[in-house]
């Protein structure tokens, strides 16, 4: 088994101390694994990971990044530890330049590296080098995507978060951005994906977690998931609850 | 219209426009209408006040007037100390109130009337230190100097439009070109965002404190030292620079000093027309018209 | 018990209730619609003025003087303020909550200046002076017509205090509520959450115009002085200590919060001399000043107020607040969005 990049023991997690959402969840992503956490709606799939970025207060149990346990970090402090996280709306400073947006993710590093990495990311995504003083509100949607995981990347962390990434996306956007979290993830980061495109997740994932209502359903390996029955059953299982009145 | 009444207004406006880049930066970044902050403006006043006067009585050289201006090398060495206090003032009120509100995830509301009440407070301080009779820096009178084209001008009011100048060119710089400055914009567009990018939105939350009373007692050193220091000096302040920082566009340093100017201009030339004593009534009108026009203001952040 | 003490208990029963007048309207205004008032003492003004030049005898340097009986006052007060607040409402309701602040203040400070500057209407800065009082034949026996007076007071802020009850109770009230917890759902159902807050904020500033009216009535002159940032501060305190939310609560703050001025007051004035008196009046406020802070920090909603107005949506605000954009917006959700909390 390989290394452990990011893992949880029994997270509980939830906007309201009395009502949580994350209901006692054990996860673990692998070094270099890309791992898709799906689900229905109201799963409790962003919470989870925002529990994870901080932005969601912990109720009880523990989140650690290989061996350091995090759960105590505040949120800013996560990315120090190598943790990047890419919220599903709302992911970059649509006030802001393209270069300020990146920049303001290349401040907590050291002087000599923020021009570098800054550097290394326009050679990723050369459509952002190509008008980096454009106000990045102005950016489609799939460009912001990008940007937003141009901007998660330049601390060079070793696990990244993105919670749906295609949301909006049309599917050829889709394809480009997954595309882009393979060779990521091919270059070494780990991945933690929340999606509801099941399909176009599960081909690019290795392993796959079913979350249903803030607890773990399934795991297992990405491969065949998509035809298994589980997933129907699981997805269709609880649309059926919720449709019953 | 006499030129003069476009100096009167620009000098007052730069006046407001200071204190107005200081209410602009903490109301894009702490989400609230701070009523408290015309009193940075009447402590930091004060603050120099009581400064100058133990430098002048430590050394009564300091109290030489320099140059053509009207006061010493006091009353410079106490802007630094009041500007210095007034910022850690600031500090303090947050860290047991404001701060202590947000925390609890307090409404806008709450705030806002914690801010009134702070305000009052505050306010009611100086009027128990120091009584209400106004005070002056100086008692040296200055001769308005000849600028040409039926102007006249002080030393210190130039010296003040100077210094004004000079501050907004900072603090757009630092905004715009340093990493301070950029933490501050993106946590004025999204704290949440911020603090995942790796911003400490609460060191950002001091700094913006910190700034804006800096800016705000500076600003009433000026008012200070141009007209007088009483303790409702910041009370009568309040809405125009409320006027102005809406007018700028909440968030935008080069419109808060720009909104500054327009207001002090329209009191100047109401001052003309009306009369003196409706000064008051025209940041009131001023601030109407922007919130049923243009309520994003001047430059307003683009969405 | 001394007759004097009577008469004092009287007098300071009579003036808590008429700031619990004040209480009440903004209670409307604020606890049943959410709307931020922080220019109250400029509607208690208006009532007031417009009363006194109602019903003061005819003075040549002064516009008005119509020698109208005392009750007409009182209406005419509570109209205009009504109107006033109305007009005020129609520019400014949309906006959120704090720009509805700042606005209501900048009311305020306006009505300040006109009372200070309009000499030939409100007798500028020395004001009104001989407004009728109720039972002034009674004036001889002092004791007789501080409880007259006080009989007066606590009629009509029990009958206000019923008619606001069956306000908030009936079907209008409802919508009111309604569109305070979910304006969303409200305007669904077809309501117009406008056209209801706006009512309400005109009936909350025409009881503070009649609270203007009854407390210029009791004392028998005004002046600009009286309706400082100070009063609303006050009427603010007596709401948040009574209990937001809650016309009950309205009234006991008033009383009690009245009543510690009124101590603080006492015993300032017993303890120090009279050239300390300005100062250490500024102390008193100051110790005011702190406590509200305290019970906004401690305990928001007061001794009566509902849990509710401060908790129940918080959470809801929390992520909204961190989600929305700095800029300003005037849409009716902005406003509804900071009041739901």
């Amino acid at each position: 088994m390989t290394d452990t990049a990011l893992s949880t023991r029994d997270l509980v997690a939830g906007y309201e101390p009395d009502l949580p959402i994350v209901r006692g969840v054990d996860f673990r992503a692998g070094q270099g694994e890309l791992v898709v956490l799906l689900g229905p709606n109201g799963a409790g799939k962003s919470t989870f990971v925002k529990a994870i970025a901080g932005l969601v207060p912990v109720h009880s149990g523990t989140m650690a990044l290989s061996a350091a346990d995090i759960t105590a970090v505040p949120a800013h402090e996560k990315i120090r530890h190598g943790l990047a996280f890419v919220p599903q709306t709302e992911n970059i400073f649509a006030t802001l330049s393209i270069h300020d947006n990146l920049r303001a993710a290349a401040d907590i590093l050291p002087k000599d590296r923020r021009a570098r990495r800054i550097a290394d990311l326009y050679a990723m995504f050369p459509d952002l080098a190509a008008r980096p003083s454009l106000r990045a509100g102005q950016l489609s949607g799939g460009q912001r995507q990008m940007l937003a995981v141009a901007r998660a990347l330049i601390v060079e962390p070793s696990v990244l978060i993105l919670d749906e990434p295609s949301a909006g996306l049309s599917p050829k956007i889709v394809a480009e951005v997954f595309a882009r979290l393979q060779a990521i993830n091919r270059a070494g980061v780990t991945i933690v994906l929340v999606e509801q495109n099941v399909k176009a997740a599960l081909a690019i994932a290795d392993r796959a977690v079913i979350l249903v209502e803030g607890q773990v359903r399934h795991e297992g390996p990405a491969a065949g998931l998509a035809d298994d029955p589980i997933v129907a059953e699981l997805y269709l299982g609880a649309r059926r609850r919720e449709a019953a009145p | 219209m006499t030129p003069q009444v476009v100096m009167d207004g620009l000098i007052t406006g730069a006046m407001i426009g200071l204190g107005a880049i200081g209410v602009t930066l903490t109301y894009s970044i702490l989400r609230f209408a701070n009523f408290a902050h015309g009193e940075l403006l009447s402590w930091g006043a004060y603050a120099a006040l009581a400064a100058a006067g133990a430098l002048g009585s430590v050394s009564g050289g300091l109290l030489t007037p320099i140059g053509p201006f009207s006061f010493g090398w006091a009353l410079p060495i106490a802007a630094l100390i009041a500007v210095a206090f007034t910022g850690g003032l600031a500090l303090l009120v947050d860290a047991l109130l404001f701060g202590r509100l947000r925390d609890k995830r307090s409404s806008i509301i709450i705030l806002v009337m914690a801010s009134f009440g702070a305000a009052l407070t505050l306010r009611s301080l100086l009027e128990f230190i120091f009584t209400s009779k106004p005070a002056y820096y100086t008692k040296a009178l200055q001769i308005a100097l000849p600028l040409g084209g039926g102007l006249r001008a002080t030393p210190d009011q130039l010296l003040s439009l100077g210094i004004a100048a000079i501050l907004v060119l900072a603090v757009h710089l630092m905004l715009t070109r340093t990493a301070t400055g950029r933490a501050m914009r993106a946590v004025s567009e999204n704290p949440q965002l911020a603090g995942v990018v790796g911003i400490d939105v609460r060191r950002v939350v001091r700094t913006v404190w910190l700034m804006g009373a800096g800016l705000a007692a500076i600003a009433g050193i000026f008012a200070g030292l141009l007209v007088q220091i009483r303790p409702q000096m910041g009370l009568d302040l309040l809405l125009p620079l409320f006027a102005a920082a809406i007018l700028g566009g909440i968030g935008s340093v080069p419109g808060a000093m720009l909104a500054g100017l327009i207001v002090g201009l329209s009191e100047a030339l109401a001052v003309q027309f009306v009369g003196a004593e409706w000064r008051g009534a025209v940041a009131f009108a001023i601030l109407v018209l922007v919130l049923l026009l243009r309520p994003q203001g001047l430059f307003a952040r683009p969405q | 018990m001394s007759v004097e003490l009577i008469g004092y208990a009287a007098f300071f029963l009579t003036m808590a209730l008429s700031f619990a007048i004040i209480c009440l309207g903004l209670n409307l205004q604020w606890g049943q619609t959410g709307l931020f008032n922080v220019g109250v003492a400029g509607f208690v003004a208006i009532g007031a003025y417009v009363s006194a030049l109602m019903t003061t005898p005819d003075d040549p340097n002064r516009f008005g003087g119509f020698d109208l009986p005392i009750p007409i006052g009182w209406l005419g007060g509570s109209l205009a303020a009504g109107i006033v607040s109305f007009l005020i409402g129609a520019l400014t309701i949309r906006l959120r909550a704090d720009y509805l602040a700042i606005a209501t203040f900048g009311v305020a400070v306006t009505v300040q200046l006109a009372a200070l500057n309009l000499e030939h209407v409100t007798g500028g800065p020395f004001g009104i002076g001989f407004i009728p009082r109720p039972f002034a034949e009674l004036a001889g026996n002092s004791l007789l017509f501080s409880l007259a007076n006080l009989g007066v007071l606590a009629i009509t802020v029990t009958l206000l205090y019923l008619a606001l009850e069956r306000l908030v109770r009936s079907p209008w009230g409802r919508v009111l509520r309604a569109i305070r917890e979910d304006e969303t759902a409200a305007r669904a159902l077809g309501k117009n959450a406008t056209r209801f807050r706006l009512q309400a904020f005109a009936i909350g500033g025409g009881v503070m115009g009649l609270a203007g009216a009854v407390q210029a009535h009791f004392i028998g002159f005004i002046a600009p002085d009286n309706y400082q940032p100070m009063l609303t501060f006050q009427v603010w305190a007596m709401l948040i200590v009574g209990g937001s939310g809650n016309n009950r609560g309205a009234i006991l703050g008033a009383v009690l919060v009245w009543g510690i001025w009124a101590a603080s007051a006492g015993a300032i004035s017993a303890l120090l001399p009279p050239e300390q008196q300005a100062r250490a009046a500024a102390l008193q406020i100051v110790m005011i000043g702190v406590a509200l802070c305290a019970i906004l920090l401690l305990r928001p909603r007061g001794i009566l107020g509902e849990e509710r107005m401060v908790s129940r949506h918080l959470g809801k605000l929390a992520r909204r607040a961190a989600a929305e954009p700095a800029a300003p917006q005037t849409d009716s959700q902005g406003a509804s969005r900071a009041e739901n909390a």
